[in-house]
């Protein structure tokens, strides 16, 4: 038994014990404690098998860059997978388990494949499987995915809630240790906004764990009064437990809030997790600095690691890492945390300095130091037994329990390098730091490569001054924290530590040894991106926290140049992951996106509507009968009631836009292809627009309801388009231009009356004289009903019936529906839906975006004519005369009948000469829509064919190859009934 | 014939007890669009002004949405129409728009789920109103209080903002239920 609870000291609970499970096993540990700290506290020093080698593994810090330390905490749908046990704080009944290990942690069978790694090198997957092609989906890739791997995702719903929020600042700081706190202070006293964001549960940081005092008290105390007064501060946000992952444009920053991850039962009301969105006018990086582990033989076995993690377990959480620790430094902050562990009854086994000319230390004049010394192995099973150390061929081997390495500092400055700019090299302080990214993100503290406790406290508060200046606010000097004595954090620069016995880690969770390195650059992927992907350094789910620099460091070594030449790999966001929960929010089942609802689909529903989802719209679709068992029988019996008697259909879904002003006559002659300036008062026409290169971009109906004054429709599903395109052309194109208009989309319920009796239920219900005299084809006006209401009138049809369509203000629509019905009710009225509309317009062979998708041209869908060659000028004139455009053998809509009349065509299919292999190299075209027309009893379908309309009468092959059916159709022209719209005009 | 109007919202119960933060839904609120040239826009406003009662929301440079709770739609589009003859057009938009009101000490956390702006009250201030999103779904937002904010949306989308709303509120217990009279035949 080694690791152990100190018996006292720390920042946990010690009246209060919490039970936990690992593996099964109960566990006992204390408020205040992390999983991590917990286990340590319990001698519970295997944690984990590595990802490839399945090598014992056990925690190497006490932090957000834990490689090791991923375990599975919760259990069912509430399963947390790679969960970082440094970072999980502890509560009652958490459940944790270990991961990527068969049978079990202690005896994994996975572990063969560190026999084999002699085999198993950088490329291996890449040389060893890479033929045959089809054997890596089938075969490798399940094999080495199920061999290799990470905690398993459950595929249970998740049952936890997640949100996201704004928030506003002047300043964000991130990380609340010594330069954060500091900065806090400063700023929340001048008055600034500002949110101090902090991932840990509780803030303080380094000061939780720093020994060296600060105004004669410790430096926890120091944290805990600095808390308390900013928590006074009404201008200043508290943000414990939340990680600021990601910096993005306008300076804002993404971060995670986990609300309710330390808690074994969530309150349902309270998201688990919150993701922040928080915009800074100014931002200030003060995340700190990581310990460098030192790359030496046998550097991963359980009981290795960084110093300071050591340290923080001693100081914070009252945990020894072991009875007999050794240090291995290449500078002076080793020996802090040897003075540590002995002010805490820790025996120290030996302190292995890599630096002859180490100075002289007064305090630890019992421990042995060995100075110009290495360790090249160590030595123990599943934990930590024994070090060989090595100095000038001289070798000896030390039995300890734990190793705190330290070798040196990193600045945590991802934030500041995820927009582009590139970490920089300084040699001072051998390593990479942060480059000018601007005024809106400085960096304060040790992330800025202040390695003290008073130069993080006065770096702080100065950068916060400077902020604060800048915008304005008045900063009182305030005097600075007396702090206690300090150790200097120099350094020698140390990438590899020669002689190594074993593997020398690199990357502990991909692992990545520093051979690896050596044979990517043997290879050619010496490129630090290229020796990234070829060796998989980095790549694991710490990114590469603890192994990039050193990675970066040991290619320099090995290439002979300055790691200033090498570079580091590019920082992305996340800097920790998130979860895909908190990234979705609140955006799943019915919050996933909006419904919209037509004002008549009440209406719709009392009459038995099916409802089909169209864009965001949910648009009645069929209105079922007694009897009626497909929608095909509703749909047919819709059709012929309407072709014979009457019907009614929703069309409120389609976009509405008034559009006034002196010149709106001109502005729309100008955004259609067909003349609108001359269009009366009164009176209705069908539009056809097209983008600026000649492609029909969406059609509608424009209504003159006034000289300046008109009303235009577009389809359903282009409506927001359209008026965007509007709102362009009239600020951009013609800003010249008298116009304004405003969507009145959901101002109308309005609803088509189409049938031969149309006019007869429509007389009934209105005031106003609409006989076809008085109201003929394509007539619109304002109208009263019976009653007062005053309504609109529009006598256009995409039926080809006598058709109206009566728009009243949307609240009153299912009344009036409701009434229409009864007044048609002698007449044989029914409801019909989408699909029956679709029917009737496609015996008629008008046209809906099914045909105008983007590629077809006006003349293309048989609208050549229809475009005005007097107008001077509009969208997509220019371009619509260009070659490709007026090409002779342009596909050109048709219709087309089965030969057979029993057979079915469906859209999508496509053409092929009759004997033609069926191949694509053979397309002659495309169904564009197919339906059932039950007035003719057989389908009848458009598509467009090359040089369709030279070709009515010929057979041709409607080719399916989803379905694998050829089927004979006759090309013929694209109008199926009532050729002459005689219908249309009565 | 006789024809009712129904708000969307209509046979939403209402919660039985009204909480701190409360979502209100007025059943009858006059609302018309009115466009002007940006030219004219300053003698717009200052009509709105001179009407004393009327209340202005900012929708773009040159259109607003104007509001009473007193007047029916058609008598606020005849007023304005006299108002402005001549430098602005008015459209009826009462039965397009659907205005939804949040207030509580609480509102400016609920509403920081779904909306982007700083809503700090010396950033945006008692009577700034602008267009924006609440989550997916666009907006006329205005701050009508130190606590309250008026959302306009269109009709369609009314039952997903309301739906929306009330799961942001649900941490702190919003409460919610229609306010003022039926509304009465156009």
């Amino acid at each position: 038994m080694t690791a152990y609870r100190l018996p006292e000291g720390g920042l946990v609970d010690r009246t209060t014990s919490l039970d936990f499970r690992f593996d099964g096993t109960r566990f006992k540990g204390h408020p205040g404690d992390t999983l991590a700290s917990a286990l340590l506290a319990n001698d519970q020093l295997l944690l984990a098998r590595s990802f490839k080698y399945h090598r014992p593994r056990g925690l190497v810090t006490a932090g957000v860059s834990e490689p090791n330390a991923l375990v599975s905490i919760g259990s069912g749908a509430r399963t947390d997978a790679n969960t970082r046990a440094t970072v999980a704080e502890l509560y009652a009944g958490l459940e944790a388990r270990s991961q990527n290990n068969w049978p079990s942690l202690k005896y994994d069978i996975g572990a063969l494949n560190n026999l084999l790694s002699p085999f198993l090198s950088a490329g291996f997957y890449y040389k060893t499987f890479m033929w045959p092609a089809a054997f890596w989906e089938k075969l490798y890739e399940p094999l080495i995915r199920r061999a290799a791997g990470l905690g398993r995702a459950v595929l249970e719903r998740d049952p936890e809630s997640y949100e996201k929020c704004w928030t506003h600042c002047d300043l964000l700081i991130v990380g609340s240790g010594p330069a954060g706190l500091s900065a806090a202070l400063t700023a929340g006293r001048a008055g600034l906004r500002v949110v101090l964001a902090e991932q840990d549960f509780r803030m303080g940081g380094a000061l939780l764990s720093d020994s060296t005092a600060i105004d004669g008290n410790s430096a926890s105390v120091f944290a805990e009064a600095s808390l308390a007064e900013l928590a006074t501060l009404p201008n200043v946000t508290l943000m414990p437990r939340t990680t600021v992952f990601g910096w993005y444009d306008d300076n804002v920053f993404g971060a995670v809030e986990r609300v309710q991850k330390h808690v074994a039962q969530p309150i349902a009301k309270l998201p688990v997790e919150r993701l922040w969105r928080i915009a800074a006018k100014r931002a200030l990086l003060a995340t700190g600095a990581e310990e460098r582990p030192l790359v030496f033989g046998g550097n991963d076995r359980p009981g290795v690691m960084t110093a300071s993690a050591i340290g923080t377990y001693a100081n914070r959480f009252g945990v020894a890492a072991g009875k007999s620790v050794a240090i291995f430094t290449n500078g002076n902050a080793g020996y802090r945390t040897a003075a540590d562990l002995l002010r805490h009854g820790v025996g120290i086994a030996a302190i292995i300095d890599t630096r002859s000319d180490a100075p002289a230390v007064d305090d630890l004049k019992d421990v042995r130091i060995i100075k110009g010394a290495g360790i090249v192995d160590t030595m123990g099973g599943q934990r930590l037994g024994k070090l060989v150390f090595e100095r000038s061929g001289y070798e000896e081997v030390i039995a300890c329990d734990a190793i705190g390495m330290s070798g040196g500092f990193n600045p945590v400055i991802h934030l500041a390098c995820q927009r582009g700019a590139r970490p920089v090299w300084s040699s001072e302080l051998d390593t990479f730091l942060a480059p000018d990214v601007g005024g809106g993100l400085s960096i304060a503290g040790a992330a800025a490569g202040y390695y003290t406790l008073s130069a993080c406290l006065a770096d702080g508060a100065e950068k916060a001054a400077t902020i604060a200046a800048d915008l304005g606010f008045a900063v009182t000097a305030d005097e600075a924290p007396a702090v206690g004595e300090e150790v200097d954090p120099s350094f020698t620069t140390l990438w590899y530590v020669p002689g190594a016995k074993s593997k020398a880690f690199v990357d502990f969770q991909n692992d990545v040894h520093a051979r690896d390195l050596g044979l990517a650059l043997r290879e050619g992927f010496g490129h630090i991106e290229h020796a990234k992907r070829y060796t998989t350094n980095g790549m694991a789910t710490d990114q590469g926290k603890l192994s990039g620099v050193n990675a970066a460091g040991i290619l320099a070594g090995m290439r002979g140049v300055s790691p200033a030449e090498v570079g580091i790999t590019t920082f992305r966001p996340f800097y920790t992951p998130v979860s895909f929960g908190a990234l979705a929010g609140t955006a799943r089942d019915m919050h996933a996106a909006p419904k919209r609802v037509s004002p008549l689909h009440g209406w719709a529903e009392r009459n038995g509507a099916v409802f089909v989802e169209a864009g965001l719209w949910h648009r009645s679709s069929w209105f079922p009968r007694e009897g009626e068992r497909t929608w095909r029988q509703t749909t047919d019996r819709e059709v012929l009631n309407v072709r014979e008697n009457v019907g009614l259909c929703d069309v409120s879904t389609l976009g509405k836009i008034e559009v006034f002003g002196t010149d709106a006559a001109e502005f729309l002659n100008r955004l259609y292809c067909n003349a609108m300036a001359k269009l009366p008062i009164g009176k209705a026409r069908y539009g056809l627009m097209l983008r600026e290169d000649g492609i029909v971009y969406d059609d509608g109906t424009v209504s003159r309801f006034g000289e300046n004054h008109f009303f235009v429709t577009t389809t359903t599903g282009l409506a927001a388009g359209v008026l965007s395109h509007m709102e362009y052309c009239a600020q951009v194109l013609w800003p010249d231009l008298d116009v304004r208009f405003t969507s009145v989309t959901d101002q109308w319920a309005q609803m088509s009356i189409a049938g031969p009796k149309a006019r007869a239920v429509v007389q009934a219900m209105i005031e106003d004289d609409i006989s076809n005299v008085a109201f003929p084809y394509l007539s619109v006006g304002v109208v009263t009903l019976k009653g007062g209401l005053k309504a609109r009138l529009f006598r256009i049809s995409f039926s080809g019936e006598l058709a109206y369509e009566l728009a009243v203000p949307a609240g009153y629509g299912e009344s009036v529906a409701d009434a229409v019905i009864e007044a048609g009710r002698a007449h044989g009225i029914c409801a019909y839906g989408l699909e029956a509309l679709n029917v009737l317009r496609l015996e008629k062979g008008y046209v809906t975006h099914a045909e105008f998708d983007g590629r077809v041209t006006p003349d293309d869908a048989g609208f050549g004519r229809m475009v005005s060659a007097q107008k001077p000028d509009f969208i997509g004139k220019r371009l619509s005369t260009r070659y490709g455009l007026t090409a002779a053998d342009r596909m050109q809509m048709v219709g087309l009948k089965p030969a057979e009349k029993d057979k079915t065509i469906r859209a999508g299919a496509h053409l092929l000469k009759d004997g033609a292999k069926p191949s694509t190299i053979n397309d002659q075209g495309y169904v564009s829509s197919a339906c059932f027309s039950p007035v003719l009893g057989h389908d009848i379908a458009l598509a467009f064919l090359k040089s369709g309309r030279e070709r009515y009468g010929e057979r041709i092959v409607v080719w399916d190859r989803l379905k694998n059916e050829e089927t004979m159709a006759e090309v013929c022209e694209p109008v199926f009934v009532d050729p002459l719209s005689a219908k249309l005009k009565v | 014939m006789s024809f009712q109007s129904r708000h969307p919202l209509e046979g939403k119960a209402g919660s039985a007890v009204r909480a701190v933060d409360h979502l209100e839904i007025p059943r009858s609120v006059a609302i018309a669009t009115v466009l002007s040239r940006l030219s004219d826009a300053a003698m717009v406003v200052a009509g709105f002004a001179a009407a004393g009662d009327l209340t202005m929301r900012n929708v773009a440079p040159g259109e607003w949405l104007v509001l009473s709770h007193v007047e029916r739609a058609v008598n606020l589009e005849r007023r304005l129409a006299a108002l402005l003859a001549d430098i602005a057009e008015v459209v009826d938009q009462s039965e397009g728009r659907v205005l939804l009101r949040l207030s509580g000490p609480n509102a400016r956390r609920i509403l920081a789920k779904g909306v982007a702006v700083d809503l700090d009250p010396s950033v945006f201030t008692v009577g700034q109103s602008a267009n924006l999103r609440c989550g997916h779904i666009a907006v006329n937002f205005a701050r009508s209080g130190e606590n309250e904010f008026e959302l306009i949306v269109f009709r369609s989308f009314a039952e997903s903002l309301f739906e929306d709303l009330l799961a942001m509120g649900r941490e702190f217990d919003l409460s919610y239920g229609f306010s003022g009279g039926l509304a009465d035949q156009g």
